[in-house]
């Protein structure tokens, strides 16, 4: 998950999610910083953003798996918890996940179920 | 959600680095051959070259599906750049430029000057998602069309104006960061190579071909 925001989320969306990527200061309008805008919206609502695209931002529907989308969802909510970082990814996947049986949505701060009736 | 996330490997997000650092340097040393395109590519910066490329006819599908003949643009400057829609370099900036010339061109202009976006993906730009992409961007479609084709009459449009392309992934292309001005003869008179080509240079070359017809 942390390779796929990597490789198509990180150059706009930077490691933290705070809109700092390498690419963010050259693009008309500059990236959202997920800890201001992420909480505010459904899981719905990002997929769509993530699918379908938005201003400069491709819409990534066409190149990659429902279940890949579903990894960007998840490392978007993620990084718009204050202080995450994609490094950190791993740390979290490793260690709280795989070793303590956390469930994942108490690792990401959401319930997935909770608003997936949102249109 | 019941399904957990695969866990990445260790490295993987080296092996990302490692990668992304192999591209650029390939990009930094690219050589773009013949008429004088002879150019080493810094990532960052885009170097303008002057040259006289002919450029043979070529066709393909635009961005609503309707077969689009180069030939048809004889006696216009025509600004031609290569990019494809799930692009996350440097493909966003070269079309923000084109957008910016276009609004840039005064009415009169926008009738004398077309504006074609060749894609690189023949697997996933088809005319409908060109078409949704085109739209992000606020393009104007009067003088400005995004055009796609089989991977052979791509790859045919490619070689023609020296672009090289290669696939990594579904959706993740490298390939010459190229936008080039071609003047009513068929001759590419200006490459501009790199991510970021300035809007304001281009429409004082395109001026520059139009004053000479």
């Amino acid at each position: 998950m942390d390779l796929l925001y990597a490789e198509r989320c990180l150059n706009c969306h930077g490691s933290g999610g705070r809109g700092d990527g390498p690419l963010a200061a050259r693009l008309p309008v500059r990236p959202p910083d997920f800890r201001d805008t992420v909480e505010r919206k459904s899981n719905n609502q990002i997929r769509r953003i993530i699918a379908e695209g938005k201003g400069t931002m491709p819409a990534f529907e066409p190149a990659l798996r429902p279940a890949e989308v579903t990894d960007m969802l998840q490392m978007v909510r993620f990084l718009s918890r204050e202080g995450r970082d994609v490094a950190w990814w791993e740390r979290f996947d490793t260690l709280v996940v795989a070793h303590c049986n956390i469930p994942w949505e108490t690792v990401l701060g959401y319930d997935d179920k909770a608003d997936d009736t949102t249109p | 959600m019941t399904t957990r996330p695969t866990i990445p490997r260790r490295s993987s997000l080296d092996q990302y680095f490692a990668r992304s650092l192999v591209f650029l340097l390939t990009i930094a040393f690219a050589v773009v051959t013949s008429d004088g395109l002879t150019a080493e590519v810094q990532p960052a910066r885009t170097e303008r070259r002057v040259t006289r490329r002919a450029i043979e006819n070529f066709t393909l599908v635009d961005q609503n599906g309707a077969r689009f003949d180069f030939e048809s643009l004889a006696g216009r400057v025509v600004i031609v750049s290569f990019a494809y829609t799930t692009c996350v370099d440097i493909c966003p900036l070269i079309t923000t430029a084109l957008r910016q010339t276009q609004i840039g061109l005064t009415p009169k202009e926008h009738t004398q000057v077309e504006l074609l976006t060749v894609t690189t993906d023949a697997e996933i730009d088809s005319p409908k998602v060109l078409n949704a992409y085109a739209k992000r961007y606020g393009a104007e479609f009067d003088n400005w069309a995004f055009l796609t084709g089989s991977p052979a009459a791509l790859g045919h449009v490619w070689k023609n104006f020296g672009v090289g392309v290669k696939r990594r992934a579904r959706g993740l292309i490298d390939h010459t960061p190229l936008t080039a001005i071609v003047d009513p003869t068929r001759l590419m008179r200006f490459a501009y190579i790199g991510p970021s080509p300035d809007p304001h240079v281009m429409l004082d070359d395109v001026r520059s071909l139009l004053k000479q017809q």
